[in-house]
């Protein structure tokens, strides 16, 4: 808290670390100032001595100078210049205009004095031609005793990297000052100063990594040659190419939030409202599509359906089949995200009471009486907004696309290619917003009318009744198309399975073991540095996640909305717009990233963070905040209160978190695909580029290993949860 | 265990909430001025609303106050946070910790002091037998009944040997006979100990039977402060009557003070000497008298100042009660060893007179 007292001490201790960062600053840069200009003296003085012996020949030299030394301007004088017999002998003439300049008499009459005592003699200011600073500095040429000049060269050496380089010592400086004031001030008033510098981190993060690279993506649509201009937009908005792209993107995620959805809401009618035998299994294999790698389904599309596609060239011989376009995108997609629409129509079925159901029935109401009146009005708010849900993914999805999309155009490859293939990045940016444009209407939607149409009854527990609400007939008919959806996605997963072992798909089915050796042999590079930096991302982004989700739970400061959206906003704009505003910041100063393993595991930490932050805040909204309030009257502070209290409660979300972030990060593909380098390789890039290259062999040897490790970290993870289960009775018990 | 007990003072403190959505501004302490003797057990009485458990809160560090000081001894603690003051807290939901058993929560507050293993294992021990909980050492809380939770939450707040006790309505999850029964024992602790304690609870049962004194509060204003007898018997107010106790109130005329304190005064018509009048009572301005059930009587015609028909009788053994309906509004009689006498039943008219001495004015509201 403010006291006069404080304050007083904290004005001081930063006025003193100002004066000790102004000496360290100052120093340095006068440092620097003072090598530059010595290493300049040591080559004008070099230069002039390298002038021709004949004063005569001296401007045909002084034009042939700047050819040598780039970055560097000429102009020689006969004599000393301002002297009796000196005349200008030649080079840029701009240089000798300003030698005449009047308010440069004074430096100029020294200058000359200099050149008579034949010593080198620099500008002591910076002088600016057409926007460019340049030091500028006049060498004598001595004459063959060398006791007096017979000629002058004035040079101007481009000064822009100094002064960028002074500028970015300055910035360093007030940076340095601020970080030290707000954090010495956090420890000054505030009453829990830990919390106070996590606040500082996370908003440092955010800033640095997720607003900063976004305003970056928008800025560079905004400018063309240095000036503000929608000129970007106009040509992203009238060009057929890109609006048809665009309007791919929109058909096919109707198509595919279509389609999705109808089949996610028959899964998840039989799973929570008919007694259908199986529904684990159901369940569990409606949900390895979401967490499976990207391309594997995509691969597997090609090796049945493709060009020699097991059904389509051996088994139905037919030639010119094209599964590339809108039919097996929307086929892929349809697989991979319809579990996201059964998963939500589960839970929206779910907290649907069904004794309302029972009270249908109980008043003589048929069986479809009751579904059409009853289940689906109430359902129609959780129909829609699970629509809303796979359509925005199915915008946002590059892997499939990328190997599937044929001559189709879809918007997230189409800024893909405009960045890597025509290095349009204004273009390829202005894309991959537009992108956002369906994306955040959908989520308006959303927040607008589903939630408020929403006659979710909440009673507190799911029922655990179940009368059947589908007639024998019915049953039989949606547990039919249950078993046959589930049986293309083990099919699909087999298809991968045996394309390991085939020596040449579509060509020679001989079986050899040659693929897996091959790629993992070659894969091995990607492989190792995918599992370390996902490895290292993952801790970063699981206790991030929690301390965020304790900060925003927990404490009160002034803009935690803002911090909040922040923090959310990776998850909701797509993976595209992520990697190119990435690349867009981070490939200059103050953070220049780009081609490190930093970029990719920021990148990682950045966008799961979302995720793990939700899992985090449900966890401690179940927790009662007077059991952390008991710790800190024991005389707990808020590090200790974390470590002792809140992680152990939350053990379940954090692992969850965990695996998650491990799993997304080996698994990304749309923005890492922007900021992968040689040094630093993704194992789905390899996978893609096997694809590419038609070696569907090697390309499904990677693509099994991954999910084997997927399932594995699943595995482990289900394993370690369930170790705390006990955990989640007791809090909620209490 | 050794505690240095110390008083608490609170002065000018206010507490203002602003509503996230309006915008509004809600006092929810307004001016709160009082202080706890070392060693004294007080109370914050009212209903829920009024403020008491953010009074408490500020004390134990959990909110700050928007003005005014609070002092533990002689240090000013009204800006440190809870884990800066000596203050232990035993919370209404008592807050154990589910992830570790009933040892380990009662040695948590000990651990984060850094004490040796041996001085853990023996205050921890100490403690949990003053409970009375020493065989359940090993037990998940979550494994405890609920009065064993609320002995776990006060044995950890008293290990770790607080200046200061708050307790936040700390038996209001238990039963009526559990609650009597830790009513007790808390009292017990609190006076072997000789802590100062605070205590919140909308249980004027609960205030009466534990404290030393009580502060009544209503709309974040403190009402009255003064011993359970104060309270009970010479109320500032209608409300601080109504809050502590039955009580029929009768419109009346105050006409002077005698010398020995007596107020006389009218009521329905009548004469009365009521045995005290609220201080700053002005004669001719509006008042009422209060009067408990036991300080009712029936009487003939001529002596009521009120009358009614019995609606109910309740007979419990050492006293009855009858209930009438008047004009004003139904009115409690207590009739004490009612053996012998006569008791009207259910239907019958019957006249109410007072036991003057001891009635009292208050100034209506």
């Amino acid at each position: 808290m403010f006291t006069k007292k404080k304050l007083i001490v904290f004005a001081i201790v930063c006025a003193i670390f100002a004066a000790g960062e102004y000496w360290i600053f100052s120093t340095i840069q006068a440092s620097f100032e003072k090598n530059a200009a010595k290493e300049i003296t040591a080559l004008a003085r070099a230069i002039a001595a390298s002038a021709p012996e004949n004063n005569e020949s001296l401007a045909s030299w002084t034009e042939q100078l700047p050819s040598t030394y780039h970055g560097y301007r000429f102009f020689a004088f006969k004599g000393v210049p301002g002297e009796e017999g000196s005349e200008p002998a030649g080079g840029d003439s701009a240089l000798s205009e300003l030698w005449k300049l009047p308010s440069n008499a004074d430096i100029a009459a020294k200058a000359a004095e200099s050149v008579s005592y034949l010593e080198v003699f620099r500008w002591p200011s910076r002088v600016t031609f057409a926007g460019v600073p340049y030091t500028l500095i006049i060498a004598p040429v001595p004459d063959a005793e060398g006791s007096s000049a017979r000629a002058a060269l004035l040079i101007a050496a481009d000064a822009s990297g100094y002064v960028a380089f002074g500028r970015l010592v300055q910035t360093l400086a007030v940076v340095t000052f601020v970080l030290f004031a707000l954090g010495f001030g956090i420890a000054t008033f505030s009453r829990d100063p830990i919390s106070g510098y996590a606040i500082l981190v996370l908003a440092a993060v955010v800033v640095a990594f997720v607003a900063y690279p976004l305003f970056e993506a928008v800025r560079l649509t905004l400018i063309k040659q240095g000036r503000f201009s929608f000129d970007v937009w106009k040509t992203i908005l009238s060009n057929r190419q890109y609006l048809q792209a665009l309007w791919g993107s929109i058909q096919l995620g109707i198509v595919t939030a279509t389609i999705s959805t109808f089949i996610g809401f028959m899964y998840a009618f039989a799973v929570a409202r008919t007694s259908m035998k199986g529904k684990k299994l159901v369940t569990a294999l409606a949900t390895m599509p979401v967490i499976s790698p990207p391309f594997s389904l995509t691969l597997s599309i090609i090796l049945l359906f493709g060009k020699n596609g097991i059904i389509t060239k051996q088994w139905l011989g037919l030639q010119n089949f094209n599964i590339y376009g809108l039919g097996g995108l929307a086929l892929v997609q349809t697989i991979s995200m319809f579990p996201i629409a059964f998963l939500t129509m589960q839970g929206v079925l779910q907290a649907i009471d069904s004794t309302l159901e029972d009270a249908s029935l109980d008043l003589n109401a048929s069986r479809w009486h009751t579904f059409s009146h009853v289940t689906l009005p109430l359902a129609a708010p959780g129909l829609l907004s699970s629509w809303l849900l796979v359509f925005t993914n199915s915008l946002a999805d590059f892997a499939n696309p990328l190997l599937l999309s044929g001559s189709y155009r879809v918007l997230s490859v189409e800024s893909y290619i405009e960045v890597t293939g025509m290095s349009r990045l204004n273009n390829g940016a202005a894309l991959s917003l537009l992108l956002l444009l369906p994306t955040l209407t959908a989520f308006l939607v959303q927040r607008r009318w589903v939630s408020r149409k929403s006659f979710v009854v909440v009673t507190g527990k799911p029922s655990t009744r179940l009368s059947d609400l589908a007639a024998p007939g019915a049953r039989r008919a949606l547990t039919g198309f249950v078993v046959v959806v589930s049986g293309l996605i083990v099919a699909l997963y087999l298809t991968i399975v045996a394309g390991c072992f085939v020596k040449n798909w579509g060509i020679d089915y001989t079986f050899t073991l040659v693929n897996i050796h091959e790629a993992l042999t070659r894969g091995k590079q990607a492989l190792i540095s995918t599992i370390t930096l996902a490895g290292i991302a993952t801790p970063i982004a699981g206790v991030l996640s929690m301390v965020a989700a304790v900060i925003l739970v927990r404490k009160k400061f002034p803009g935690k909305r803002i911090l909040e959206s922040l923090i959310m906003t990776p998850f909701a704009i797509p993976g595209t717009l992520v990697g190119i505003s990435f690349i867009l910041a981070f490939n200059k100063p103050p953070l220049l990233l780009v081609g490190t393993g930093a970029i990719l595991v920021i990148n990682y930490v950045i966008r799961e963070l979302p995720v793990g932050l939700e899992g985090g805040v449900a966890a401690l909204r179940q927790i009662d905040p007077s059991i952390e309030e008991a710790a800190a009257d024991l005389g707990a502070d808020q590090a200790t209160i974390f470590r002792t209290i809140i992680l152990p409660l939350i053990r379940p979300a954090f692992i969850s978190s965990m695996s998650y972030t491990f799993v997304r990060s080996m698994t990304a593909v749309s923005a890492i695909i922007f900021l992968i380098s040689a040094r630093w390789y993704h194992i789905t890039i390899q996978i893609y580029n096997f694809s590419e290259n038609l070696r569907f062999g090697l390309a499904s040897v990677l693509a099994t290993t991954l999910i084997i490790i997927v399932l594995a970290v699943f595995g482990l993870m289900r394993l370690l949860i369930r170790q705390s289960e006990f955990l989640e009775k007791t809090v909620t018990a209490q | 265990m050794a505690t240095k007990s110390v008083p608490v003072t609170l002065s000018h403190v206010t507490k203002i909430f602003k509503d996230p959505t309006s915008k509004a501004e809600v006092h929810a302490v307004e001016d709160a001025n009082f202080d706890v003797r070392s060693g004294e057990l007080v109370t914050l009485l009212g209903p829920s609303g009024c403020g008491k458990t953010t009074t408490l809160r500020m004390i134990g560090g959990f909110e700050l106050p928007t003005k005014g000081k609070i002092l533990i001894g002689d240090t000013d603690v009204t800006y440190l946070p809870p884990n800066g003051r000596q203050t232990a807290t035993v919370f209404q939901s008592y807050g154990l910790f589910p992830h570790m058993d009933v040892f380990d929560n009662v040695a948590y507050g000990l651990k984060i002091r850094k004490l040796s293993h041996t001085e853990i294992e023996n205050r921890v021990r100490t403690v949990l037998e003053l409970v009375g909980l020493a065989e359940l050492a090993h037990r998940a809380p979550g494994r405890l009944s609920g009065g064993q939770q609320q002995r776990v939450a006060l044995a950890r707040s008293l290990v770790v040997e607080p200046q200061v006790l708050l307790l936040d309505e700390p038996l209001s999850n238990l039963d009526a006979l559990l609650r009597e029964q830790m009513r007790v024992e808390i009292r017990r602790i609190q006076k072997s100990l000789g802590i100062t304690a605070i205590y919140v609870t909308h249980d004027r049962i609960e205030a009466m039977s534990l404290s030393d004194r009580v502060i009544v509060m209503r709309n974040g204003v403190i009402q009255q402060i003064g011993t359970p007898g104060d309270i009970y018997e010479r109320p500032v107010s209608m409300f601080v009557a109504g809050f502590v106790g039955k009580v029929a109130f009768f419109p009346a005329q105050l006409e002077g003070i005698e010398a020995g304190g007596r107020a006389i005064c009218t009521v329905g018509g009548k004469r009365v000497r009521a045995g005290s009048a609220a201080e700053g009572l002005g004669t001719g301005s509006p008042a009422v008298i209060m009067a408990r059930p036991e300080s009712l009587r029936l009487v003939e015609k001529e002596d009521a100042i009120s009358s009614g028909t019995v609606t109910a009788r309740v007979y419990l053994g050492s006293s009855v009660e009858i209930y009438v309906k008047t004009e004003t509004g139904e009115i409690l009689v207590q009739i004490d060893d009612p053996s012998g006498k006569a008791i009207p039943s259910e239907g019958e008219a019957v006249w109410i007179g007072l036991n003057e001495a001891l009635v009292r004015v208050l100034p209506a509201e």
